[in-house]
């Protein structure tokens, strides 16, 4: 140990006196520099000197461009989307309470996306409490300013269902707009339905197919709304806030009323071809042993009929059949099998 | 088979034992001459309750259907000896009327399950149209699945498993009986003569046309397994 500690500090001790020796740079002039450039010296690019420090104050100021300024009213036009929609869609837009769940007069989506989209959202509404409407509109487009959603959400969704009402922006789903009918407005708070909103944008970001966005995002915000049911049904264990207000809304039936999720098992369990195949085996296996369960019950059996003589002067019966006794539990039926008679049994066999 | 009263082997047709002499009319010096009318289940000893009873109605019940030649008969009292089961039970045999049992079937087709709750002892008889097909040791078997029943005294479950194990045992003697009937007819009909065997071995072993006591084969009755 000790050698290495004294080579340690005599190496510390050299270095620093090295370091304290070291020369200081080379100072250069503006002759000096002059003449160096003018030999024609190019390698290193730069003396090894201190740079002096640029004035700015000596710097020119850049020349303005020859062009006139964008207003305020322009630049927040370029931010804004360009697309209108066009007069002929706006009625079955903002005219009356739509009867689908899914709003798409301009076909934006195609008609496959459409109709499972749609499949969706009855299936939603099947499951849940809270209906859910998209309307679709294109990815540049711009709802009318003349068009006031909220009140239109308050014209058609007061009655009827509790209801969640989306503008999704086709492409764009960071631009959808959440609205909630009269009757949840109070019961769900804006916080909620901002991280509602958030999540599903977030989730529909990450695809990258406008279709697979529009699906992620709907099917979040039907868990979202899955959720909200729950928060809601223990805040009031009742439930009357999220009974269906209109009367003429027919009752769901029980299969109506399982959760998202227990209908996700479900379909699971369906669609899975092992599990799918095992179940259909086991059926089949069951509906077998059932049948031969019931066909053994209901097959009777004949016995053939010999001419036997009576023995004994008895009528009916010759067969004698074995006696066993159960007065001891010492002694067991094995010990019995041998029936004779006692007077010829053997002293100490039994 | 076995004398009832001395429990020696006997011959079949015998028409008293010959080592003790005992016959019916002995039976009947001991226990009447008279018919006796009872029901299927004649629970004397009172050893069934209720529920009990009803459960051992519906085995009978249930193996009388799956049998429709046979039936079946409970019998408990309090009888003494061990040895007066055996005489008993073949005297109940002859002598009973079972008012509950259809007339088309006689006691000749019964099997009668005799329960002595004083002396702790249970035996099997049945008629001489299963004389061929239950053995001495296919009775035992029964009784012994329903000894430790009864001797926790649990006499329903006991009668309960020694008819299922009847059940059992009767089943597989009909299929036996379907793939070779002979074997069951042997044991019950006089064997042929020399001469019979000789002509049966000349004609190839095919059935006589008309054995000496005994139908043609083709008129002899098949078992069979009658489906619903």
């Amino acid at each position: 140990m000790k050698p290495h500690l004294i080579t340690a500090l005599t190496l510390t001790a050299s270095l620093a006196m090295a370091a304290s020796s070291d020369p200081s740079l080379p100072s250069w002039d503006e002759t000096e520099h002059k003449q160096l450039e003018d030999s024609g010296w190019t390698p290193g690019t730069s003396l090894p000197t201190v740079a002096p420090t640029p004035d700015p104050a000596a710097e020119p100021e850049p020349a303005p461009l020859d062009a006139d300024q964008p207003t305020p009213e322009e630049v927040a036009e370029s931010a804004a989307p360009v697309a209108k929609i066009a007069e002929k869609f706006l009625p079955a837009y903002f005219d009356a309470r739509p009867e689908s769940y899914l709003i798409d007069p301009q076909h934006i989506l195609d008609h496959q996306s459409a109709r499972d989209r749609l499949a969706f959202l009855e299936s939603h509404a099947g499951d849940s409490t809270i209906d859910l409407f998209i309307y679709i509109f294109g990815k540049d487009q711009e709802i009318p300013g003349e068009v006031r959603e909220e009140e239109l959400v308050e014209r058609f969704f007061s009655s009827g269902r509790p209801a969640m009402i989306i503008y999704y922006f086709f492409g764009q789903p960071q631009q959808s707009v959440l609205y909630l009918s009269p009757s949840l407005t109070d019961a769900v708070s804006a916080a909620e339905q901002r991280r509602a909103l958030t999540s599903s944008v977030m989730l529909a970001l990450e695809k990258t197919d406008p279709t697979d966005q529009l699906e992620a995002f709907t099917v979040q915000l039907a868990i979202r709304i899955y959720w909200m049911e729950r928060m809601l049904q223990a805040a009031a264990p009742t439930g009357n806030n999220l009974q269906p207000a209109a009367p003429n809304q027919p009752p769901k039936t029980t299969h109506q009323k399982l959760t998202l999720a227990q209908r996700v098992d479900g379909m699971t369990l369906l669609l899975h071809p092992y599990l799918r195949s095992t179940a259909w085996g086991g059926g089949i296996a069951a509906l077998a042993l059932a049948f031969g369960w019931w066909w053994r019950r209901r097959t009777t059996f004949r016995l053939p009929e010999f001419e036997v003589e009576p023995p004994l002067g008895g009528h009916h019966e010759p067969g004698m059949g074995a006696v066993i006794s159960f007065a001891s539990p010492t002694l067991p039926p094995a010990s019995q099998r041998e029936q004779v008679p006692d007077y010829l049994r053997r002293p100490g066999s039994r | 088979m076995k004398c009832p009263r001395c429990g020696q082997k006997i011959h079949r047709a015998a028409p008293s034992c010959p080592h003790c002499g005992f016959t019916l009319d002995e039976a009947d010096q001991q226990f009447g001459s008279d018919d006796v009318r009872l029901s299927r289940l004649a629970d004397t000893a009172g050893i069934l309750r209720r529920r009990e009873r009803d459960r051992v109605e519906q085995t009978m019940e249930a193996f009388n259907r799956r049998f429709p030649q046979l039936f079946i008969a409970v019998y408990t009292g309090a009888l003494g000896e061990i040895g007066q089961l055996r005489q008993f039970g073949f005297w109940l045999l002859n002598r009973g009327a079972f008012e509950d049992v259809p007339v088309e079937k006689p006691n000749a087709a019964g099997i009668l399950m005799l329960i002595d709750a004083e002396s702790k002892a249970a035996g099997i008889t049945f008629g001489y149209l299963l004389d061929p097909f239950l053995e001495e040791g296919d009775t035992f078997n029964c009784l012994s699945r329903a000894h430790s029943h009864w001797l926790e005294g649990r006499y329903a479950d006991g009668i309960i498993k020694a008819i299922q194990q009847l059940e059992t045992v009767l089943r597989k003697r009909c299929h036996q009986a379907r793939r070779d009937q002979e074997r069951f007819e042997r044991r019950v009909c006089p064997q042929p003569k020399v001469d019979d065997m000789v002509q049966r071995i000349r004609s190839g072993h095919r059935p006589p046309a008309t054995a000496p006591g005994n139908p043609p084969h083709e008129e002899y009755p098949q078992p069979e397994e009658v489906e619903p």
